[in-house]
């Protein structure tokens, strides 16, 4: 969601100022954390959800510029509501940055994330350093999507390794001259 | 070109409006990666420390209570919640103790088999007593969250085995 030209000369003083976030988490005392840490940044415009199923009916009001959310929550978890944004017809953006806040370490937890298509990973405790780093990595490197039979999201693939020798299975790791190959990564 | 090329489409990131637009992500740059800015929101969350050890031991409560009906899915929310809230909270000690416990839980249910009493106990009583020792979390919780995390490594690894025989 691009801002007008008038909107962003009349910017105050924050990058920031003109953005709005998305906070869906269950537990009050973190949607208050989250929230003035974001305040901190210039960032005014602060929607709050205790779960995916009320972050969705708030999307298309709101229209953020960024989603943080939480993975568990009912009734609707933070996969569901990413896999919700990221596929379903009526989404009002599929390409929203989302960075999941989760104390869920493990493994699995974090694949099944990846999977349904977060653009980031955070994981708790937050501290201020790690949670601007996140928003930093969205600001400077916005992702490629994929989109193919089972999944849609940003492309797992940060870098591209010179000493990598396949297999190479997509179309533009033929394309293009100067990247010519691929790692998986996250 | 064979099926699987086919059916993958790479967008590019300049296909879809950025979060910011360039003239404005270096200034965002600057802003996020400023002490200035790391100081002001490390005292936001120094002054929600108190409220957010309340919550903590709130939680601590509820789980020890869930503990003694051994309900465990509802010992495994609290203790997440803790591992979420502690660090933040100040209590690092305490947040990796429970990390370490939700680790554990996690492996023994998705096993389908019950988690060891003894286990449970030592950790439901040191998660207790870091979080009540803010002054002596960095000496002892420290100690007694490796000795946990030991503990639990040695816990993952038998279950990790007798998952593969």
């Amino acid at each position: 969601m691009q801002r007008s030209r008038t909107a962003l000369s009349a910017m105050p003083e924050s990058a920031f100022a003109y953005l709005k976030v998305l906070v869906v988490e269950d537990n009050p005392h973190m949607r208050a954390l989250l929230r003035s840490l974001l305040l901190a940044l210039g960032i005014r415009q602060v929607v709050e959800a205790e779960n995916g199923q009320q972050a969705l009916s708030l999307l298309r009001e709101n229209q953020p510029d960024l989603i943080l959310t939480d993975l568990s929550m009912r009734p609707m978890d933070g996969i569901e509501f990413v896999r919700e944004i990221r596929n379903s017809e009526s989404t009002v953006n599929p390409y929203i940055p989302i960075i999941m806040v989760t104390g869920h370490t493990e493994r699995h937890h974090v694949e099944a994330a990846r999977d349904a298509g977060v653009t980031e990973v955070l994981a708790k405790p937050i501290t201020a350093q790690n949670l601007f780093q996140r928003i930093g990595e969205v600001v400077e490197r916005p992702r490629a999507y994929v989109r193919c039979d089972k999944f849609f999201g940003p492309d797992r693939r940060r870098h591209r390794r010179e000493d990598y020798a396949g297999p190479f299975r997509r179309r533009d790791d033929y394309e293009t001259d100067d990247d010519n190959s691929g790692e998986e990564s996250s | 070109m064979t099926q699987s090329e086919a059916s993958v489409e790479l967008i590019p990131a300049d296909a879809y409006p950025p979060l910011l637009p360039m003239p404005l992500r270096a200034e965002a740059l600057l802003t996020l990666r400023s002490a200035e800015t790391l100081a002001s929101a490390n005292s936001i969350i120094a002054l929600r420390s108190a409220s957010l050890r309340e919550a903590v031991h709130e939680l601590i409560r509820q789980m020890r209570s869930a503990g003694r009906t051994a309900s465990w899915i509802s010992v495994y929310a609290a203790a997440h919640e803790i591992r979420g809230l502690a660090g933040t909270a100040g209590l690092s000690a305490t947040g990796r103790i429970a990390n370490g416990f939700c680790h554990y839980l996690d492996a023994v249910a998705r096993q389908r088999i019950e988690p060891e009493l003894d286990v449970v106990k030592l950790h439901l009583d040191a998660i207790a007593r870091s979080a009540r020792t803010e002054a002596d979390t960095a000496r002892h919780g420290d100690a007694v969250a490796r000795e946990l995390s030991e503990l639990v490594a040695r816990k993952l690894s038998e279950i990790n085995e007798s998952e593969t025989h």
